[in-house]
């Protein structure tokens, strides 16, 4: 079973093989900081922003730069340990470079977005400064030192408090705190601003939702494995836990927002967290907790497939790695 | 599940908030916000639109405001509003681009410019307009005042308008406000390009109902003190020495400056490992060259406008091949890498023949063969094989080896594009006489023309929009004749009124006069006459419409020649011969006795003209006139488009309206194709024949794609931009695809397409929830819960 203690080093036969198949896919999507074109950003920083809308970028990218450090530090200290499959921890090892590569892009983007030296130094320290961060951050701290004193998942309330904890970091943070965020990003790309942070954040939210799509397979396997855990306690824990959230990433909004930005008021962004929640809560089999409709019609524009025009920007959608060899009776 | 969900009320009840929200009016008053007065302001935009509501625009407004917002954030936030809701119904596209009208006409009427005589003198006092035409407007205001169409703006769809607001109104310098309104645009354009009132007239008349839209550097700068018109410039290759090397940087920079998009070649500078006998050192090759071009094209902004762009040609022979494919990789040592360069290869008959009989293929130094770029055909066979056989080459590799690596960088990068240098050659106008070789073709694989030392290939484009030449079930091949002798001669006229930014240019195109008429729209005729895209039907009508468009717009050159001369270089053009396009494809087109007529006509009094045809991408124009590009099928029938001006939602509006007509236009639908990515081919409930014409890109057959790019190439004297689509590519797909493409005679192709590996998390619509959605969707429209349905408001 995946939760079983140990470290396993058994490869074949593949008892997941979907974990080695998400990997394989992340591979081919490798990507890099320094394709990120940040040319117009800053244009767009002083000559077309309001400030309440610089205020709303500076919270954001603060709190983006801090919160994959945390996201790495559960998988290294939790995830990783517990989730007892080679494959798995393949595809949390490739995890774990996609939220560096993450964390550089945004540390590119911090230094580029604040020159002045004390106000970047101000912005890294967020966790301890701005208080709505703060509050996210603790919101995080505490899933995490949760299990950290788990050595192993021996009894049935220890997995239970690992599933939380797995839980917690895909569907709380990297399903909801981190799908706020981009929803803050494409309302201003849906008003042609900030391509660079749109394009960096564009290849980000493909890396997440891969995460996110691997720890709900994960909880998908542990369900199949052991069904017992899966009670009426854990559930009334798991939407608890979402509501907290929610709540959390409200008065987040009410920071970001306080200024007025005409397009986005803190009442349709709660109701697009609960919406967002909705969601995640469904995917866990869960019932919907708030029967919430996205107000954000830039967010469909987010699922439909993107036709860039390449004089404005390079094209983010080719794959890595090709495989086959030169034939010429193929179907095409 | 899902029941209980619908039932549970929203806590956050947001929508009671507005009734005490305030606005600030222009005079800074706050104002509480008034649902009627907004949903008046709307409601007069929706004259003869009758599926649009606008109370849910009103209300949906007021729900994005906050305290203090100004009106005007609250007539864009309408704007948006409405354009959000285009994918729930396209009649949303119209009323967002009416409201976006009104808004313009406002800002532009603010500043006391009520005509357009007036917009022009106001542009010419700000310094934007040309006294040239300044003054012929100040002498014909009467006349030109009263061409105006102010209706046709009508024609637009959202996406269109806004992109012509954002980026083709003149601004003004400080204010940034626009200080045209698209109708004065159009004429402005049009004025630019006239030499007569009626010319002017015409000319608007052509443009302002989309029928026929010029390229985008002819839209930004017609009119205007700066008019650099023409889109395409190809550069012959550096010579091999340094200085030759830094003054081309120079060129690419001064072309750039004004909205061009560079082709360069590179086969002429040496080899990486090549002796330097002034420094007796050793070359580092290509790379580091276009290393520092690489930066020096994204330094310079085509006029603050887009960023500037240009692709590298480099031949299949030369020794860093293999480099030179590398140079978009996303891994690897980045002093080696150029992401602003585009790639391609520029690929001779002999090298595919190898590829065919996987022989060894051999790799040259340009330094020890200086020759080779100048020869194609027959004698560029000649000389690789007796080099080949001395052993004069670097080294050899497997034909094969090297064609799947240009397969891998096609499908890793979309980059790399195969051009086809044989074909280019031997069916070009331009290379009846010795010595006339050409080296490469543009930016975008349309424009096929001479280069050498002396000459640089320009080329001004404009392209017809197909998509209005379809009334009561057939294609209006009139009409089309017509708008094709009026595009040319306008396309003549830019060559004499452009500003060359360098000397070879101005010269290079005072000789051959290139043009380069397009087509965009090609899909649109093809859904409004309901032929799926691989049918036969379907590649008749495009061949004849091409050899139509080829036809008379040899005519209007003819007639130009007659009137103004024939191009100085004529005499050197297979065309004095009575040759045409067709001829080198052994294509003989229907109705011989015209072609013949126009042959001996053509004979006596030459072309104004050497090349009239070439297909370009049309990205941004298409998108003005709301068309589908060029000749392209549609990529999905829900797609979103990322420009400048921020992200728009597409929906194919054919499939729409089939739809309705079979009852099956519901949310449900809605969602499932929005989750299957713009696909309707796993929807069970479409009817087949739907199914079959609103295939997308990634699900029509590429080969139909390709015969339908050879059946028109028999017509086209330059090229097309041909994108082709792998949804996941491999290398024997590829390898077949592009051998095809070389066997049926292309010049050329462009991107390769294909998809992400993995994606991104859809938000709005989910897996999980999507199987049960018919039942959720029923409950949420029960008369029982009138409040959570959107829909029924």
């Amino acid at each position: 079973m995946l939760l079983n203690p140990g470290f396993n080093l058994t490869l074949r036969p593949m008892k997941y093989p979907a974990f080695y198949e998400m990997y394989r896919s992340a591979i081919k999507n490798t990507w890099t900081v320094e394709e990120v074109d940040f040319s117009t950003d800053l244009m767009d920083l002083q000559g077309r922003m309001t400030d309440a809308e610089r205020h709303l970028i500076n919270r954001l990218v603060a709190f983006f730069a801090t919160g994959d450090s945390i996201v790495s530090n559960n998988l290294v200290l939790n995830l990783y340990k517990h989730l007892n499959a080679p494959e798995a921890r393949m595809y949390l090892s490739r995890q774990l470079y996609e939220e560096a590569l993450h964390v550089q892009f945004y540390l590119t983007l911090l230094d580029t977005y604040i020159p002045e030296m004390r106000e970047r130094e101000q912005a890294f320290a967020a966790v301890d400064n701005i208080s709505s961060i703060r509050q996210k951050a603790q919101f995080c701290l505490r899933w995490m030192d949760s299990v950290h004193k788990l050595d192993k998942l021996q009894t049935e309330s220890e997995r239970k408090q690992f599933l939380l904890n797995l839980i917690c970091f895909a569907a709380c943070i990297e399903g909801l705190f981190f799908f706020a965020a981009f929803a803050y990003v494409y309302f201003l790309r849906s008003r042609g601003l900030l391509h660079g942070l749109a394009a960096g954040t564009n290849w980000v939210f493909r890396d997440e939702s891969a995460h996110m799509a691997f720890a709900f397979e994960a909880v998908r396997v542990i369900r199949r494995e052991e069904p017992e855990l899966f009670d009426d306690e854990l559930a009334g824990n798991i939407t608890a836990m979402m509501e907290e959230a929610v709540a959390c990433e409200t008065q987040f909004a009410e920071d970001l927002l306080s200024g007025g930005v005409a397009g986005m008021s803190v009442a349709e962004m709660r109701r697009y967290l609960e919406f967002v929640a909705d969601q995640r809560l469904t995917m866990l089999g869960l019932p919907a907790r708030y029967g919430a409709k996205n107000p954000f019609p830039f967010m469909d524009l987010q699922d439909v497939q993107e036709l860039a025009n390449f004089f404005e920007r390079r094209v983010s959608a080719y794959q890595v790695g090709v495989e086959g060899e030169v034939a010429f009776d193929h179907a095409f | 599940m899902s029941a209980v969900a619908a039932q549970v009320p929203s806590p956050a009840a947001p929508e009671n908030a507005p009734t005490t929200m305030r606005v600030r009016k222009r005079n800074g008053a706050l104002e509480p916000v008034d649902v009627n007065k907004i949903v008046r302001a709307v409601g007069r935009c929706c004259a003869g639109l009758t599926q649009v509501d606008a109370l849910r625009i009103a209300t949906k407004t007021i729900g994005g405001l906050y305290e203090g917002a100004t009106t005007k954030e609250l007539d864009a936030l309408s704007i948006g509003t409405a354009a959000s809701l285009i994918v729930d119904e396209p009649e949303y596209s119209k009323l967002a681009a009416r409201l976006l009208a009104t808004y313009i006409d406002k800002e532009v009427t603010n500043q006391e410019i009520h005509s357009f005589s007036q917009s022009i003198s106001a542009g010419h006092r700000l310094g934007l307009i040309a006294d040239r035409v300044a003054a012929f407007v100040a002498a014909n205001s009467r006349k030109l005042n009263s061409a105006i169409e102010a209706e046709r703006t009508g024609l637009f769809e959202y996406f269109g308008l806004r992109t012509v607001y954002d980026r083709y109104l003149l601004k003004h310098p400080e204010r940034r406000t626009v200080i045209e309104t698209p109708q004065f645009f159009f004429l402005r354009v049009a004025c630019g390009l006239a030499e007569t009132v009626h010319d002017a007239v015409e000319l608007y008349r052509l443009f302002s109902t989309l029928e026929y839209i010029p390229s985008t550097p002819t839209l930004f700068n017609s009119g205007t003190r700066h008019e650099q018109l023409s889109s395409c410039f190809l550069l012959d290759a550096p010579q091999d020495d340094l200085e030759s090397i830094y003054r081309k940087y120079m060129d690419v920079a001064m072309l750039s400056k004004f909205s061009g998009g560079i082709g360069l070649a590179y086969h002429r500078v040496r080899s990486q490992g090549s002796l330097i006998r002034g420094t007796n050192g050793h070359s580092n090759g290509i790379v580091p060259w276009l290393k520092t071009l690489d930066a020096s094209v994204s330094a310079v902004n085509q006029g603050g406008k887009r960023k500037g762009a240009c692709c590298v040609y480099l031949e299949t022979w030369h020794a860093d091949i293999e480099a030179f494919l590398e140079l978009r990789d996303n891994t690897g040592d980045e002093a080696r890498r150029t992401h602003n360069l585009n790639l391609a290869n520029w690929i001779p008959d002999l090298f595919m023949r190898r590829v065919e009989e996987d022989g060894v293929w051999s790799l040259f130094d340009p330094k020890d063969m200086p020759h080779l770029t100048d020869l194609y055909g027959d004698e560029f066979e000649r000389a690789y094989l007796s080099a080949e056989a001395e052993g004069l080459h670097v080294r050899q590799l497997k034909a094969r080896d090297l064609y799947a690596r240009m397969m891998r960088t096609l499908a890793q990068t979309g980059n790399g594009w195969m051009t086809f240098k044989d074909a280019s050659n031997r069916k070009s106008n331009q290379t009846a006489w010795l010595g006339a070789v050409v080296h490469l073709s543009n930016l975008c694989t349309e424009i096929i023309e001479v280069t050498s030392q002396d000459e640089t290939a320009v080329c001004n484009l404009g392209s017809l929009n197909l998509a209005r030449y379809v009334s009561e079930g057939r294609f209006a091949f009139e009409k089309l004749a017509a708008n094709v002798r009026l595009a040319v001669r306008q396309l003549d006229r830019v060559i004499d009124i452009n500003y060359y930014a360098i000397p070879t240019a101005a010269s290079s195109n005072a000789r051959w006069r290139p043009v380069g008429l397009g087509v965009m729209g090609l899909q649109d005729v093809l859904f409004q006459l309901r032929l799926p895209f691989d049918s036969p039907e379907a590649l008749t009508l495009s061949t004849k419409i091409q050899e139509e468009i080829y036809f008379h717009a040899l005519t209007a050159s003819c007639e130009l020649a007659e009137r103004l001369g024939a191009h100085p270089a004529f005499a050197e053009t297979r065309a004095a011969r009575g040759e045409l396009q067709f001829d080198a494809w052994g294509v003989v087109p229907e109705d011989a006795a015209r072609w013949d007529a126009l042959r001996e006509r053509m004979k006596e009094k030459g072309l104004r003209n050497s090349l009239m045809i070439a297909i370009a991408p049309t990205a941004t124009i298409a998108s003005i006139v709301g068309s589908y590009e060029s000749i392209e099928p549609q990529v999905s029938n829900l797609f979103k488009r990322e420009t400048l001006s921020g992200d728009f939602l597409q929906i194919n509006r054919y499939l729409v309206a089939d739809l309705k007509r079979v009852g099956l236009w519901t949310d449900e639908i809605r969602a499932r194709i929005k989750l299957a990515e713009g696909s309707i081919q796993g929807i069970a409930e479409i009817p087949d024949d739907l199914k079959l014409l609103y295939r997308t890109a990634w699900e029509v057959p590429m080969r139909a794609l390709i015969d339908l790019a050879a059946a028109r190439g028999a017509f086209i004297d330059q090229s097309q931009s041909l994108n082709l689509f792998a949804e996941s590519p491999n290398i024997g797909k590829l390898s077949s695809m592009y051998m095809y493409a070389w066997k049926r005679g292309l010049k050329t192709t462009y991107y390769l397409r294909s998809r992400p590996a993995t994606r991104i998390a859809q938000t709005t619509v989910s897996g999980a929830t999507a199987a049960g959605f018919k039942e959720a969707e029923a409950v949420a429209c029960s008369l029982e819960n009138p409040e959570s349905c959107e829909a029924c408001q």
